[in-house]
């Protein structure tokens, strides 16, 4: 399974990142405005959204190469969470859909975001 | 073969350049979040946005020109992606995109100038010269920048190839990048870039790139390579705005769709 393509500094992506857990919980609310919670799915699923700046044409093209390679979000990868290093084995793209700018010469920028599938 | 015309500095746009990839994926997720997906490949359509600013009348003509070639949005055309390197497989020099010469040897996994392990080694067994390259359906009048890593044991001198042009450009012990750049014949459909090793010679070779430009820019390593047969203006509109004298400027929206 192929990993995440790393930057020329070694890390995956730069300031600012953002990370968030999603549960999946049910909420049935009665007449008499009490309401009822359940879980609707084992534990939290995580995702982060990756911009990346001030990229080389080098980077560019791996970030785009390891799109093409997965198909969008059709395929799974191993992806190592920037902030605390570890690893989730069953990842995908949240979307088919990858914007790369070219503003100068390496100066690239793309945004992508990447989830936790439920294995 | 229409072609996406060239700027007269000879580069294909200008800074920002936009491009988007649009893959397709059939995805059926279930009550759990578990998910079911299918691949669809022929989904797969790239966009690419290219602003211009301070052409010239003369460029002006030319593109609007090739936009009534086109008739707009109706006719498809080979358009060379500006942000790509043109090769295929560019890091996998034993891939069926690339011919070699029969008593050319090949190695790959060798230590390349950027801390990896994608150069390749090149043997020349011959008594006379073999080339490895890689033939393009482009244009052949297009400017084009043909750019590689390489180093040789003993001081040799290679051979870069673009068609029938040759260059010939000398290589010694420590990992040095060299350029072969210039226009060709313009009537060739297509173009083969390549390698020649002299008789017995050896040398390690990494980040084999051409581009539709002058110079060379970093090296992008490719599967795909940057040749698209088939396609076509977003939009059936085309408009430049004069800024000044002879200068203008214009966004161009190109699409090229899988399924064309």
């Amino acid at each position: 399974m192929a990993a995440f393509p790393k930057l020329k500094t070694g890390a995956v992506a730069q300031y600012p990142a953002t990370r968030s857990p999603q549960f999946q919980n049910q909420v049935l609310r009665f007449l008499d405005g009490s309401d009822q919670r359940y879980r609707d799915s084992a534990g939290a699923l995580y995702q982060w959204e990756i911009r990346l700046d001030e990229l080389d044409e080098g980077e560019m093209a791996a970030v785009e190469g390891f799109f093409l390679a997965n198909q969008g979000c059709f395929g799974n990868f191993e992806f190592t969470d920037p902030w605390d290093g570890q690893t989730y084995p069953n990842c995908s793209f949240a979307a088919d859909e990858l914007d790369l700018i070219s503003l100068m010469e390496m100066r690239g920028k793309a945004s992508l975001k990447v989830i936790e599938n439920r294995v | 073969m229409l072609v996406y015309p060239q700027l007269t500095s000879g580069a294909l746009t200008q800074f920002p350049v936009q491009k988007r990839r649009r893959m397709r994926t059939v995805m059926n997720v279930l009550a759990d979040r578990t998910t079911i997906k299918l691949a669809d490949p022929q989904g797969e359509i790239t966009e690419w946005q290219l602003e211009y600013t301070g052409l010239s009348d003369d460029e002006v003509s030319a593109l609007q020109q090739y936009f009534v070639a086109t008739e707009g949005r109706l006719n498809i055309f080979t358009f060379l992606d500006p942000t790509a390197n043109l090769l295929a497989w560019s890091d996998q020099l034993d891939n069926a995109a690339w011919t070699k010469a029969p008593l050319l040897t090949i190695t790959g996994g060798v230590a390349d100038p950027v801390g990896g392990t994608s150069a390749w080694h090149l043997s020349n067994s011959g008594a006379g010269p073999q080339s490895i390259s890689q033939t393009l359906q482009a244009p052949g009048g297009y400017m084009y920048c043909s750019s590689l890593y390489g180093r040789c044991p003993q001081a040799t001198t290679v051979t870069l190839l673009r068609g029938t042009a040759r260059g010939d450009r000398s290589l010694g012990a420590a990992w040095n990048r060299i350029t072969f750049s210039g226009q060709g014949d313009g009537t060739a459909q297509s173009v083969e870039f390549g390698i020649e090793l002299p008789a017995g010679g050896s040398m390690e070779i990494f980040g084999f790139q051409v581009e539709p430009q002058s110079s060379a820019s970093v090296y992008k390593s490719s599967t795909q390579g940057g040749v698209y047969q088939n396609a076509y203006f977003r939009d059936d509109v085309l408009s430049f705005t004069a800024t000044d004298v002879n200068r203008h400027s214009a966004t161009i929206n190109i699409t090229h769709a899988n399924r064309l």
